[in-house]
């Protein structure tokens, strides 16, 4: 989360505000089994822009054509010079992935000479959300065209997301590539998405191989004795 | 939105789309612009005061704009479709032919306690109309009409040359900020202007001549049963809610009628009984 | 004092009261325009809306408000296209009241808006498969077709009509009316759809989502049905409530019986088709987005009570009181059938709106709660103040009800009637 904030030069609101005015582009929950000690189980779900590929409804409802899908790397990227903050595509998304401006942005003095240069911040009023850090695949793009090939290198091209991630929990890749690590993993029966049946065909792909997991990720929440307000 | 822009292209959605609204912008704006061009044709011809008294004519209550049939008990009930002006209602036409009725020059009568002479024509506007030897007309305002009047401020007379129409405005009367417009109860050139004292008001040079120029207005028998329903109408409109009735039969008005009624507007009134709405 | 301004025939309270009746609502319309600004100057954050709930009250109030302005349109296509001259006696009034509200709605669009100043982007790159690039157009569109009706009251006042060309103009209008009409209604048909269609579109929120007819979700029809059943309330309720405050009768009593039996006979075709909605989204369509539909009512506080209330208790029983002749005879049950029927709509947008976006779609989200903050009630209230305004200005100076003066003068008649026969 830290890291994609620093690389899309996301604003901080201020500190009395509600976390749920915060911008995240890429926010992580932690879910767990439910069970009671020794039983319990926790994992944690980033969720971010699902990149939508079947009538992405953020693109489908944008009154002024501001989300543009791209039809070669399936990306959906935000205009926010187009926006107009009607954020009729945030309340379109199922995955809650698009996050509003309410603020202008602001960074504590000092901290702007750490802003990265690549990618532009946004202004009040419109909406942003997660673009696979297209600045990184802009500057893979133009290494390219330096070296005189037509095609990036896969390996150039990694999310601050996926660059950061300890663990590699988060892999990156050519769905569109059979022989690429993402693919395959894609097609294996532990692999889910979140919320399938909404018919949104998404990019992102979540591999468990526990049930719970499973369970959790894909409806809405399994009866149980849970206080059912949030 | 246009063809060249971002994202347009030749599909049905579109087409659609961008047709039915560019359709729905033409139909209002055509319809402004017609309505523009029609406005500026009318005030072109002239045809501002015939309009201003269509309209002024529709706002009339409906008891107000009973055919003049109806006041002598010829027709039980009928609405005026031609605004007052006789003059080309084949009903009317048809009725005079069977039951003429004469305007005989005799001395003055009196109807209803006031001096309404018989020997010209009445508008229902309370204007009167003479023909004179010399072919030209003068235009007064009758007894009822001057005591609804009372002590006006001032009497708003046309210059001589002006022109006059049927049912246009003949004259204004004043009194404080108020303004009421009697009718004309014909069509002419104005040659000469008088006074109350005179009379008179106006003397004009008529633009028709002959019996339809003056089949819109009433005459001989037809002035008391007109008198009694505007006594009727005269009672509504000084009538304050909640209190009793206060023309008694067989009395006579008063030279200044609002000035005898606390609660009443001299505004209110005349524009009740000048067919001001 | 503005006498000279008021027509004749009809009665209006002295200048004074009129100040002091105009005062606390020209307070309220400041206040609400600094809550507005402060909206518009510092930027959303001002309001409490956030990530999650990214519309709130003002969404909700300003599909309320557009269902309520139905009455408008609908009164026009009754009288101009049907021709039911009894309506005649409202449709000045009805007018206005559309005017308010559209551009009251449009006004807190502005404020809605992150960018206001780019509203015209829709305009230049529309996206003719959104359903907002539709809302957009035909309100647009409708406001001023509204705008352009209005113009006759306003050049009908007694003053301005003295002068040739407004009085001509009025008139040629006034003889076009019927091809504004026509527009209006084809406009308002496609709006309130659409208004509907925003949500019945959203296949990621599974409570809003619709199967429906071709691109339209049945949504587009029911919000189109509930918003012609509940114009006539409106304007029924309102025109009752102006008769009280001014105390005066303004209209015959069988108008009021037309409008409700409109209405009345509307709102049960809509209870009608929307229950089958219902059923159907209950049965088929939530569940196939994997979403079975007890669970959006075990959310407190939304229960199945917001379900039956919305179209049992607000929706079939009005429609029922207001069908049966007895009962709508009756002021005592025909003002609160006109009220439930208006609250059973605003309801239903409530329930399209808020209630959409507070149920979670991912089962590790909670279930979100909103209040609005001051200042988004504040330029809610504004909008009120200035609805108020315009239509006190408008019944005072122009003739917003033709059978006034007639009822004037009946009334005498029949006093003197009465009192004739007491002697």
């Amino acid at each position: 989360m830290v890291a994609c904030a620093v690389e899309n030069n996301i604003p901080a609101v201020p500190e009395n505000a509600s976390d749920r005015k915060g911008i995240t582009w890429i926010r992580v929950y932690k879910i767990n089994n439910g069970e009671a000690w020794p039983d319990c189980r926790t994992a944690f779900v980033p969720v971010l822009c699902q990149q939508c590929g079947h009538d992405t409804p953020c693109a489908h409802v944008c009154p002024q054509q501001a989300v543009d899908v791209d039809p070669k790397t399936g990306i959906v990227g935000q205009m926010p010079e187009r926006c107009l903050g009607c954020r009729y595509c945030m309340a379109a998304c199922p995955y809650h992935a698009r996050y509003f401006n309410w603020w202008d942005p602001q960074w504590p003095p000092g901290m702007e000479k750490t802003l990265n240069p690549g990618a532009a911040p946004r202004m009040r009023g419109v909406v942003e959300k997660c673009n696979f850090c297209l600045g990184r695949l802009h500057a893979a793009e133009e290494r390219a065209a330096a070296a005189g090939r037509r095609e990036i290198d896969p390996a150039d091209y990694l999310p601050a997301c996926v660059d950061a991630c300890p663990t590699g929990a988060i892999q990156f890749g050519d769905l569109n590539d059979p022989a690429s690590a993402p693919a395959e993993d894609a097609n294996r029966p532990e692999s889910f998405r979140l919320l399938e049946k909404l018919g949104t065909d998404p990019k992102i792909y979540y591999r468990s191989k526990r049930d719970w997991v499973r369970r959790i990720a894909s409806a809405p929440r399994p009866a149980g004795n849970e206080d059912r307000r949030g | 939105m246009l063809p060249w822009n971002y994202g347009f292209e030749w599909n049905t959605a579109h087409v659609t789309f961008l047709g039915a609204f560019y359709a729905v912008l033409a139909i209002v704006a055509t319809t402004v612009v017609r309505t523009l061009l029609r406005t500026r044709r009318d005030l072109r011809t002239h045809r501002a005061e015939s309009i201003r008294w269509q309209s002024d004519f529709h706002d009339l209550p409906p008891a107000d704009r009973v055919c003049r049939h109806v006041l002598t008990g010829e027709i039980q009930r009928r609405e005026c479709p031609n605004a007052f002006d006789c003059r080309a209602c084949e009903t009317h036409a048809r009725l005079i032919a069977q039951h003429p009725v004469a305007v005989e020059p005799q001395a003055e009568d009196e109807t209803l306690g006031m001096p309404f002479p018989l020997d010209r024509y009445y508008h229902r506007g309370h204007a009167w109309v003479h023909p004179e030897p010399d072919g030209s007309l003068t235009i007064g305002l009758d007894e009822l009409g001057w005591r609804l009047a009372g002590a006006p401020d001032a009497i708003g007379l046309p210059k001589p040359g002006a022109a006059i129409h049927v049912n246009g405005p003949a004259f204004h009367l004043h009194r404080g900020r108020a303004d009421v417009r009697v009718l004309s109860p014909v069509d002419g050139e104005v040659i000469g202007t008088g006074s109350r004292e005179q009379g008179w008001l106006l003397r004009v040079k008529p633009a028709a001549t002959g019996e339809r120029a003056f089949r819109h207005l009433l005459r001989g028998a037809e002035i008391r049963p007109w008198l009694v329903r505007e006594m009727e109408r005269l009672q509504l409109v000084l009538t304050p809610a909640g209190a009793a009735p206060t023309l008694a039969d067989g009395g006579v008005p008063m030279p200044d009628i609002t000035a005898g009624y606390a609660d009443t507007d001299w505004d209110d009134v005349c524009g009740e009984m000048f067919l001001c709405p | 004092m503005d006498k000279e301004f008021i027509a004749r025939g009809v009665e209006r309270c002295g200048a004074g009261r009129f100040l002091l009746w105009i005062l606390p609502w020209t307070a309220m319309l400041f206040f609400g325009l600094y809550a507005a600004g402060l909206c518009l100057v510092k930027g959303l954050n001002q309001t409490n809306m956030d990530n999650r709930f990214a519309f709130g009250l003002w969404i909700f109030l300003d599909l309320t408000v557009i269902a309520f302005g139905a009455g408008a349109f609908f009164t026009g296509f009754l009288l101009y296209i049907l021709k039911v001259h009894e309506l005649r006696a409202v449709i000045n009034s009805a007018v206005v009241i559309g005017l308010v509200c559209y551009s009251g709605a449009v006004a807190v669009l502005m404020v809605d808006v992150g960018q206001p100043l780019r509203a015209w982007f829709t305009f230049w790159y529309p996206n003719v498969h959104s359903m907002l690039t539709e809302v957009t157009f035909c309100i647009t569109c409708y406001l001023t077709v509204l705008a352009i009706e209005y113009l006759p009251i306003v050049l009908k006042n007694r003053k301005l009509r003295e002068i040739p060309r407004f009085l001509v103009f009025e008139h040629e209008l006034h003889k076009l009316i019927y091809v504004l009409a026509g527009v209006g209604t084809f406009l308002s048909f496609f709006h309130q759809g659409s208004l509907g269609g925003l949500y019945g579109v959203l296949r990621g929120r599974p409570f809003a989502f619709r199967e429906g007819l071709f691109i339209w979700p049945s949504t587009f029809f029911l919000f189109i049905l509930s918003a012609a059943a509940v114009g006539p309330s409106f304007i029924l309720l309102t025109t009752w409530l102006v008769e009280k405050l001014s105390q005066k009768r303004l209209v015959r009593r069988n108008v009021f019986q037309i409008l409700a039996r409109v209405s009345g006979l509307l709102l049960a075709v809509y209870t009608l088709a929307k229950s089958i909605d219902t059923l159907v989204w209950i049965n088929r369509t939530s569940p196939e987005s994997g979403f079975p539909a007890a669970e959006y009512y075990s959310w407190k506080p939304f229960g199945t009570w917001i379900l039956i209330a919305e179209i049992v208790v607000f929706g079939l029983i009005p429609a029922l009181i207001l069908l049966t002749p007895r009962l709508r005879a009756r002021t005592a049950w025909l003002v609160p059938a006109a009220a439930m029927a208006c609250a059973g709509v605003a309801l239903n947008r409530f329930v399209m709106t808020v209630q959409t976006l507070a149920l979670p779609t991912l089962s590790f989200d909670p279930f979100l709660s909103y209040f609005p903050s001051w200042q988004e009630i504040g330029t809610f209230l504004a909008v009120v103040a200035y609805g108020v305004l315009v239509y006190s200005f408008s019944f005072r100076y122009f003739k917003l009800f033709p059978e006034e003066r007639e009822l004037r003068i009946e009334a005498r008649q029949a006093e003197l009637e009465s009192e004739l026969v007491e002697r």
